[in-house]
């Protein structure tokens, strides 16, 4: 054992089990997982009701350091697959429907704004910005630092956890909106320049179909992409024990699970949504 | 009240690996307890459960009256609980300063101990001062520090916070000479400080005469008297 940290890798052997033990520990051990996924949410969520304003003073601004390398520091890359995703969508439809502004326009409305933009955009916060949060939380894992955190009276969901699940939902909204108009933008340049049709109808199609309740789903589904991916990458890090191998071990599994959890939810968010408020758009 | 710290019927383990068995110990304030062992015994772990860092598998652990785990780290804060750790490795926060590393306790507790920036810079540039470390290194992250000095900001860090319980792991492994002593100095400090209530986790004879203190030996999850537990382990 390393007398430096809390953690024993012996005490994780256990003896040859029947089929209902295993089963039944498997059972156990998820319940046990999910419960220590809701505790992490629901615990740093409420860390920030916590009495302290010097504590508030100081975790506000570790979270607009996290939107800085969260959001800011990702325009570079959302610019270049927003511009690559417009071009492509314009291709193809193009293919379909060759100089019909209007439907361009709704193509775009359905495809960028209701899917792509919220789910690539998640995508891109994910691999870029979740493995860093994981491997960053393993590491002070496997140095003692959240238990330093804690020796210093300092909160480590608080001050740790909290900033960036915050930093991740404000940066994947910001990034969503930037990623739509970088998007629209590059589909009407690349329409116009190739189909020749006119930046009105493009305009028609797309104010045409976007109805007022898109932008509840919208940053619905910003708000929620954006906690699954803060909240999973946080908490894969912090199930990091004593190991430097078990970092990278997390930081994928983060990753790998933030990428699903997002698919599931940004599904099933629009199935719900469109099942209860009718389709989207209206009839041509 | 109880005063000091105090480890009520406590027991911790990992797994199926006891690290401390259904132990009663009181070390009240202005007291030091030093507690030695073999390598990989949990005189870490036994720290950590001392401080609140990692709950008692079973038992109760109190800070000056105040159940040590359980409980925010803020909240002990705000009850008066102030601990200064200083671990094997330092554990310093990697992302920070030196500097910043002893001012952070500061900072987030600046309503608490009712100060304000100027005074938080005073507090941590006078901590690293006592503990000599170089202004020049003030700045620089605990990766471009070498052992001693990431140690002594470790210490700068818990004495800032003005402790009344420190908690030292292997305060003098790995230093040179003039670090060492430099350390036993304010290890003396601490010792002698009827407020303070101190628990080392050493093997270190020279630290263990230095301080005068009859250590107690961790093994198979009990706490004796050095000498005690010689006897059993020879019977």
């Amino acid at each position: 054992m390393r007398s430096t940290l809390p953690y024993d890798p012996r005490s994780d052997v256990l003896r040859e089990a029947g089929w209902v033990e295993r089963v039944g520990r498997r059972a156990i051990a998820s319940l046990s997982e999910t419960w220590a996924l809701c505790a992490t949410l629901k615990n740093a969520i409420s860390s920030d009701f916590a009495p302290g304003l010097a504590a508030r003073k100081l975790v506000h601004g570790v979270m607009l350091t996290q939107v800085m390398f969260t959001g800011v520091q990702a325009l570079s890359l959302v610019s270049v697959i927003g511009l690559l995703i417009g071009a492509s969508i314009i291709i193809q439809t193009n293919m379909m429907v060759p100089a019909d502004g209007e439907l361009i326009g709704r193509v775009l409305v359905a495809v960028v704004l209701r899917e792509l933009a919220p789910l690539i955009t998640a995508i891109v916060v994910a691999g870029r910005s979740g493995t860093a949060i994981a491997t960053e939380l393993g590491n002070m894992k496997v140095n003692s630092e959240v238990l330093a955190l804690s020796s210093l009276g300092v909160d480590p969901l608080r001050y740790v956890v909290l900033p960036r699940m915050v930093g991740c939902i404000v940066s994947v909204v910001a990034l969503m909106i930037y990623f739509s108009i970088v998007s629209l933008s590059a589909a009407f340049a690349l329409g116009i320049l190739s189909s020749g049709a006119s930046l009105s109808s493009f305009q028609q199609g797309v104010a045409g179909s976007v109805m007022p309740h898109d932008l509840v789903l919208f940053f619905a589904k910003g708000l929620g992409l954006g906690t699954i991916v803060g909240w999973l990458s946080c908490h894969f890090g912090l199930e990091v024990k004593s190991s430097p191998t078990e970092v990278p071990q997390q930081a994928s599994r983060a990753v790998v699970m933030s990428l699903l959890g997002c698919v599931v939810y940004n599904t099933a968010l629009t199935a719900g949504f469109y099942w209860l408020v009718g389709p989207p758009m209206p009839a041509p | 009240m109880k005063d000091g710290l105090w480890l009520e019927d406590t027991s911790f383990r990992y797994g199926n690996l006891w690290v401390l068995r259904e132990t009663e110990l009181h070390v009240p304030p202005g007291r030091t307890l030093i507690v030695t062992g073999d390598n990989g015994v949990g005189k870490s772990t036994l720290l950590y459960v001392c401080a609140g860092l990692l709950p008692a598998s079973a038992g109760h652990v109190w800070l000056d009256g105040h159940l040590a785990a359980g409980k925010k780290p803020s909240e002990l804060m705000r009850e008066g609980v102030r601990r200064g750790f200083l671990f094997g490795q330092g554990g310093l926060l990697s992302n920070l300063s030196a500097l910043s590393n002893v001012t952070l306790g500061l900072r987030y507790h600046a309503d608490v101990f009712g100060i304000d920036e100027k005074e938080i810079n005073a507090r941590a540039r006078a901590a690293l001062g006592q503990l000599r470390v170089a202004q020049t290194d003030f700045h620089a992250l605990p990766a471009h520090l070498s052992l001693g000095v990431r140690k002594r900001v470790a210490l700068a860090r818990a004495l800032a916070l003005d402790p009344n319980f420190v908690f030292l792991d292997d305060p003098d492994g790995g230093l040179d000479s003039a670090t060492r002593h430099l350390v036993y100095e304010r290890l003396e400090g601490f010792r002698d400080d009827s407020k303070i209530t101190v628990v080392i986790a050493t093997n270190s004879r020279q630290l263990i005469d230095r301080l005068g203190i009859h250590p107690l030996e961790l093994a198979h999850g009990h706490l004796l008297p050095e000498d005690e537990s010689r006897r059993s382990r020879r019977a």
